[in-house]
């Protein structure tokens, strides 16, 4: 659609809706589109007087940005919207299978809420197990996920075997795209086990949380040394991804770092590790006090300053190693700056609104319960049901998507009515957890002037947009997400 | 028979409606019990059985985060309720569907 000419005023007209930051001498303007625009303070006001007139060198850029009202492209504005929000229309894709409570590693800040190895009575059956796939394909989603945790669920190997063929085969006859994945700590893993795994493309997901001592103080496992298991099993899947076979495709593992108070001050040696494993992402996840961690607060956690110091100085050493031709993202980061650069949905269900609980994925615990989401699962375990949607057994489709508990966590983590975040610069790319609010405000709405969640996100917004400032941290940060 | 001491602060009902100091009242019902009364001008709020760290603040602060996003909700209400409904229409299913 041509854009329209601008209207003759006898009152300057201010600008249409907009969010703004102010950053010293400066000002970040957003708007509902997933634009941006840095503004010294006098443009600024301009802009907001309505008086930035058309000779301003800023003028046209702004108005192909959708921040001056006379200049305003409907449709494609819209079709941007449409597209960065599509998830509106999708329902859940993220389908967590938790096959066994059981874990043979103790880590200090299990939130999956481990029971000992011998408590098969958390092991999911293989008949559940097929339920919760024939569960999760009554999804209107075109492309599913159905991701398959713990405890360890190597410990639950029929159980995952049974869930993996009848999944396939359940895509084949739906034509819905099928994702396999495996979150594991690698302890039990065989060659049988990968081979299986690698014929049926299950993607490899482990914890790596740094170099041996820390990994090791962070992940406890009685019978031997977690981090060689993980550090043998990454090259392993590597090796075999470096050298595919026409039959199937074998995708390259991940790994996810936690971080520990352990970990403050050893960003460095994290990274290095990360790198002499040869992985290409690094997801540097903040400890939520939700479930297990929530008791041990005092022991392992932090405040979102110190998370905040760590991840900065974090960014700021693997862009160092970017420009030195080593290749490693961080995820969150990435996940950060596709929204924000590209204006795309990149998933990440923690920062959408409303969030993905229930929307986006759903959480199948062994026994068939139904949750918002793992973390809502976790307080579940902790003996408070607020979060449980239903029963795979029990409960049709439609009941669990239109439940009490779906319903509420989609009203308040909607940001137009989050009084914070209504007006806040970053709303465009950020989101909100209402089981992070219940846990450590007591509500599912939270209160974000003195949510740790919230100034975490903040410092992060932060970092990337200061960093975009910068052409030469913008084109790497820009690789990072070209696709 | 031991009296148990109550600690009473007056909202100012320019500020505080009723409903935004009830669903504080709620959110605090683990740390202190709130009895509102309404008084000329505003409401008495007394707390009972409150628990070690409480501080009466911290509730006004709470009230007025509900207050704040009782008071969003009359502007954006249909922008939130058009996405909110949208989302969870999508995922039952039912989108595009004639009721």
């Amino acid at each position: 659609m041509a854009l329209k000419k601008a209207a003759k005023r006898t009152e300057p007209a201010g600008p249409p809706q907009l969010l703004w930051r102010r950053d010293g001498a400066e000002c970040l303007v957003t708007n509902d589109f997933g634009h941006y625009a840095w503004l010294k303070r006098k443009d600024f006001d301009l802009l907001l007087a309505g008086r930035l007139g058309e000779k301003h060198p800023a003028y046209a850029a702004l108005a192909d940005k959708g921040f001056i009202r006379d200049r305003l492209d409907f449709d494609g504005l819209a079709a941007k919207w449409r597209s960065k929000n599509a998830y509106l229309n999708s329902g859940p894709g993220l389908h967590i299978l938790v096959l066994t409570l059981r874990c043979n590693h103790k880590c200090l800040y299990c939130q999956s809420s481990a029971a000992g190895v011998g408590s098969k009575d958390t092991d999911m059956s293989a008949a559940t197990a097929k339920k919760c796939v024939d569960f999760a394909f009554q999804s209107p989603n075109p492309g599913i996920t159905i991701e398959f945790q713990g405890g360890e669920p190597l410990l639950n190997w029929e159980a995952l075997k049974a869930a993996v063929l009848h999944a396939r085969a359940k895509a084949k006859k739906a034509g819905k795209d099928l994702r396999l994945a495996l979150v594991s700590n690698f302890s039990l893993m065989t060659e049988e086990k990968a081979q299986f795994l690698m014929e049926n493309e299950v993607s490899i997901c482990t914890s790596l949380d740094g170099p041996a001592d820390l990994h090791n103080r962070n992940r406890v496992f009685c019978g031997g040394n977690s981090h060689a298991a993980t550090v043998k099993w990454l090259k392993f899947f590597q090796a075999r991804h470096a050298r595919q076979v026409p039959e199937y495709r074998v995708f390259k593992p991940s790994a996810l770092l936690t971080v520990s108070r352990y970990s403050l001050g050893r960003h460095k040696e994290i990274i290095d590790e990360y790198v002499k494993a040869g992985l290409e992402d690094i997801f540097i996840r903040p400890l939520a006090p939700i479930g297990y961690a929530k008791n041990l607060w005092g022991q392992i956690g932090y405040d979102a300053a110190a998370f905040g110091k760590f991840y900065l100085e974090s960014l700021d050493y693997i862009l160092k190693l970017n420009r030195a031709g080593v290749t490693l993202r961080e995820k969150m980061a990435s996940m950060m700056l596709d929204k924000i650069v590209n204006s795309r949905d990149p998933g990440y269900l923690d920062a959408r609104c409303p969030c993905g609980a229930a929307i986006g994925q759903v959480a199948y615990n062994y026994n068939g319960d139904l949750y918002t989401c793992d973390e809502g699962r976790m307080v579940g375990w902790e003996g408070d049901d607020a979060f449980k949607i239903g029963n795979v057994r029990q409960d049709p489709y439609r009941k669990v998507m239109t439940s009490g508990a779906a319903r509420a966590c989609v009203l308040s983590s909607n940001l137009e009515s989050q009084p914070d975040c209504a007006r806040c610069a970053y709303k465009p790319y950020c989101g909100v957890c209402p089981v992070y609010n219940y846990e450590t405000q007591g509500s599912l709405w939270g209160d974000m002037a003195v949510n740790d969640r919230c100034g975490l996100f903040k410092g992060t917004f932060g970092a990337l947009f200061a960093m975009l400032k910068k052409p030469a941290n913008e084109a790497i940060l820009k690789k990072w997400v070209a696709k | 028979m031991k009296k148990i001491p109550v600690t009473s602060v007056t909202a100012d009902a320019a500020v505080y409606s009723a409903e935004a100091l009830r669903l504080a009242a709620f959110v605090f019902s683990d740390k202190a019990e709130a009895v509102i009364k309404p008084v000329k001008g505003g409401f008495q709020v007394s707390f009972r059985n409150e628990a070690p760290g409480f501080h009466p603040g911290d509730y006004f602060n709470e009230a007025l985060n509900q207050q704040c996003r009782l008071d969003l909700a009359k502007k954006n209400s249909k922008a939130a309720g058009m996405i909110a409904t949208k989302a969870l229409l999508s995922a039952a299913g039912e989108a595009g569907k004639k009721a």
